[in-house]
């Protein structure tokens, strides 16, 4: 490229308005690749656009000249081309932000993206005249120069925008969620400081060619990013399992809402006659029969409705929500298999020391133990206490029992109540509880029941 | 034994967590009956029904106190207290504390006294009432002559229980397991054993396990002779060795358990089991 140090003001200029005028149309395909469709604003904006980019172009072309022949762009540390950098995409970013409507931060991003982009094109391009210097002076040397500058070029930055053509549709989410990453935005903005830091860095340590800080540093910066990723994969997980629990719970809730209402309704049916029936008997005064008929109408709604309302009632005191997921969905079990179940949360639960997962668990263990016992039996009855004192939680699974259980064997490995080849659920609940020193556990067997519960020390 | 030192023996002393006691019962006292219920009419209701059984059935009780304030019963007990029955409100309209509570100061003065809740409410949380306050029953007072009639039940129950227990004595180790207090009859442990975890130590008998916080050598001071110390971690009760397996260095209980003695203990357990204990 010699012989650009003897152009004047105006061959700089019109140089520049190609290249400029080459950016600007590289920059709107980035916008329509990332942003999408232009959206349609009416006739006169298109126009404003249009005079806004040829305004602009004009603008940078003769700033750029200005800056170039009083030397800014030779500063020390390249910090004129930095700022010459910025300026532009700043530009851009003013440029996009009246094209599309977007906040600041949004075209902010979506121009160094550009930018980005059309370096990596440079740098394919760069591989075409790999350790080449162009003699301008010698024609056919120019002719190769203004093909490689023209058309490879060109082409290379455009084929890498086609590289990324389908990542539009994901970086418009990211762009729309509320918390955006600082960070993400911040290491974008300083791309124009980095890449000349990394090229610095990389110069630098050519100097030494057992140690290359720029090969460790990458390694570090390529750890760092997929550990972010990692663990921002692991919290989505999480919380997409919360959002189920939640959801879950929310449809049983629905479900049994729906219930009640059904019987309530149905009752409401029943109790217009009832009245009447009562009425009559009050207008006779015949006071026996009207006692039998409340007594009968009393009993008739707690078979009704009662039930479902009282283990509702009971659920409401649990406020740890993964705790009454897995209650809404045993009991959701339980009544699937008909199995008569009774809970009771007297006083309101709020959490507990233990970890929640590991009391889910335990819970879950003594529940799912308790529904194989009863399952399919006749008269088989189920009993949950959750109790909440003073400094102390008790959780007490009550069932049926309808076997002989070997008291001093169960919880050890491979014995089980049901047979050979099971009881891995009560040894590993042993096993958790065994992690805790605060909590106390105890079997009974008392009256045909089998009792579990543990208790755990709050204060 | 005079009645204070009785109730000291049941209630135990505050800081340990174990100890032992005989619950003999006293003949010839007559019971007291207490009723808290907050609703005028029926606590008159209860009260008139309950003067007629007594004289009817010929029951050895009187009632002693017929409030609707939780104050004025917990008064009425504050002196040296007989084992008692009462009739308790569980939702008591206006008063400082509910039914659950005015058990909870009931227990701590009289710990054997039957318990029975009277409620509106068919979703009582009985369960817990049980567990926590050792209640004998509830009756629905909705229906009155359910009520009677679960009056009369429960009357009936208590004098039954008190006849059987007549003359008994019997030796109970009195474990507190956090916020609940066990009696459990000597006769029906097996063994004490710790586990891994400090302080914690568990209680074997034939129907049930379960975990305290206590030490081994105290538990060992406190309980006496009938129980032997055959390892560091266990202490088994005497009465229920069955034999002895000296290659496996374990030895046998009645229900075909093995325990592991140490090899010093050898000669205790074999002394031990040529003589039997005297009780």
């Amino acid at each position: 490229m010699a012989g650009e140090s003897y152009m004047t003001f105006w061959e700089i200029v019109c140089a520049n308005l190609w290249s400029i005028g080459f950016q600007i149309i590289f920059m709107v395909c980035t916008m329509r690749v990332l942003l999408g469709r232009i959206p349609n604003r009416g006739r006169k904006h298109r126009l404003k656009s249009v005079m806004l980019a040829f305004f602009l172009c004009a603008l940078l072309s003769s700033l750029g000249a200005v800056c170039y022949l009083n030397g800014i762009w030779k500063l020390k540390f390249e910090a004129g081309q930095i700022l010459w950098e910025y300026f532009v995409v700043a530009c851009w970013t003013f440029f996009a932000g009246f094209v599309y409507g977007i906040p600041v931060t949004v075209g902010w991003i979506t121009v160094l993206l550009g930018e980005i982009l059309g370096s990596y094109g440079s740098l394919l391009a760069d591989l075409f005249a790999y350790g080449r210097s162009f003699h301008l002076d010698i024609p056919q040397e120019r002719r190769e120069y203004l093909f490689w500058f023209l058309v490879i070029s060109p082409a290379c930055m455009f084929f890498c925008l086609f590289l990324v053509r389908k990542l539009g549709k994901s970086y418009r989410q990211w762009v729309e969620r509320e918390n955006r990453k600082k960070s993400i935005l911040f290491l974008i903005s300083i791309y124009p400081v980095l890449s000349r830091l990394i090229i610095w860095m990389a110069a630098f340590c050519a100097r030494w060619e057992s140690e290359n800080l720029l090969a460790s540093l990458s390694l570090v910066f390529m750890f760092h990013l997929i550990l972010v990723y990692v663990g921002r994969d692991e919290q989505q997980k999480e919380r997409i399992a919360q959002q189920q629990v939640s959801l879950m719970q929310q449809n049983a809730y629905i479900e049994k809402m729906e219930k009640i209402q059904s019987e309530v309704r149905r009752f409401r049916h029943d109790f217009k006659n009832m009245m009447a029936g009562m009425y009559l008997h009050a207008e006779e005064g015949d006071l026996e029969a009207l006692q039998d008929f409340i007594q009968e109408m009393t009993e008739d709604f707690d078979r009704q409705a009662g039930s479902q309302i009282r283990l509702m009632n009971q659920l409401a005191n649990v406020h740890m929500t993964e705790l009454k997921g897995l209650l809404l969905e045993k009991l959701a079990q339980m009544q699937k298999e008909e199995i008569l179940c009774e809970l009771e949360v007297f006083r309101p639960l709020e959490g507990t020391r233990m970890r929640t997962v590991d009391l889910c668990r335990c819970l879950g263990i003594l529940l799912d133990n308790a529904v194989e016992e009863v399952c399919g039996k006749k008269d088989g009855c189920i009993h949950v206490m959750i109790s909440s004192q003073e400094g102390c939680t008790t959780f007490r699974v009550k069932n049926t029992l309808y076997g002989t259980v070997d008291l001093h064997r169960l919880g050890t490995e491979g014995y089980s109540a049901k047979g050979s080849g099971r009881g891995i659920g009560l040894s590993s609940y042993r096993r958790i509880l065994d992690k805790y020193d605060f909590v106390l556990s105890a079997t009974i067997v008392r009256d045909g029941y089998f009792i579990q519960e543990f208790k755990i020390q709050e204060a | 034994m005079k009645v204070s030192e009785y109730n000291r023996k049941i209630s135990g002393p505050a800081d340990k967590a174990v100890w032992m006691g005989n619950y003999d019962q006293e003949v010839g006292r007559m019971l007291p009956v207490y009723i808290c219920e907050d609703e005028e009419q029926i606590r008159e209701a209860e009260r008139v029904y309950i003067e007629k059984k007594i004289l009817i059935e010929g029951y050895d009780m009187e009632i002693v106190a017929c409030t609707g304030s939780p104050k004025e019963l917990l008064e009425a007990l504050s002196g040296e207290q007989n084992r008692g029955i009462y009739f308790l409100d569980v939702e008591l309209k206006g008063a400082s504390m509910d039914g659950f509570e005015l058990g909870q100061r009931i227990r701590k003065k009289d710990a054997r006294g039957f318990l029975i809740y009277v409620t509106a409410y068919q979703e009582l949380a009985f369960e817990t009432f049980r567990y926590h306050l050792e209640a004998l029953d509830y009756i629905c007072k909705q229906v009155e002559t359910q009520m009677y009639a679960g009056i009369s039940h429960c009357l009936k129950v208590v004098t039954e229980r008190m006849s059987e227990e007549k003359g008994r004595q019997q030796a109970y180790v009195t474990v507190k397991a956090l916020d609940v207090v066990r009696h459990i009859p000597v006769d029906e442990i097996l063994y004490f054993s710790t586990t891994g975890r400090t302080h914690r130590i568990e209680l074997h008998t034939e129907r049930e396990r379960l975990d305290f916080i206590g030490s081994m050598q105290e538990l060992e001071q406190e309980l006496g002779s009938r129980f032997l110390r055959i390892h560091r971690g266990c202490l088994v009760n005497a009465d229920q060795i069955a034999g002895i397996d000296g290659k496996q260095k374990e030895i046998l209980l009645q229900n075909g358990e093995r325990c592991t003695f140490s090899r010093s203990m050898k000669r205790k357990i074999l002394e031990r089991m040529s003589v039997p204990a005297v009780r």
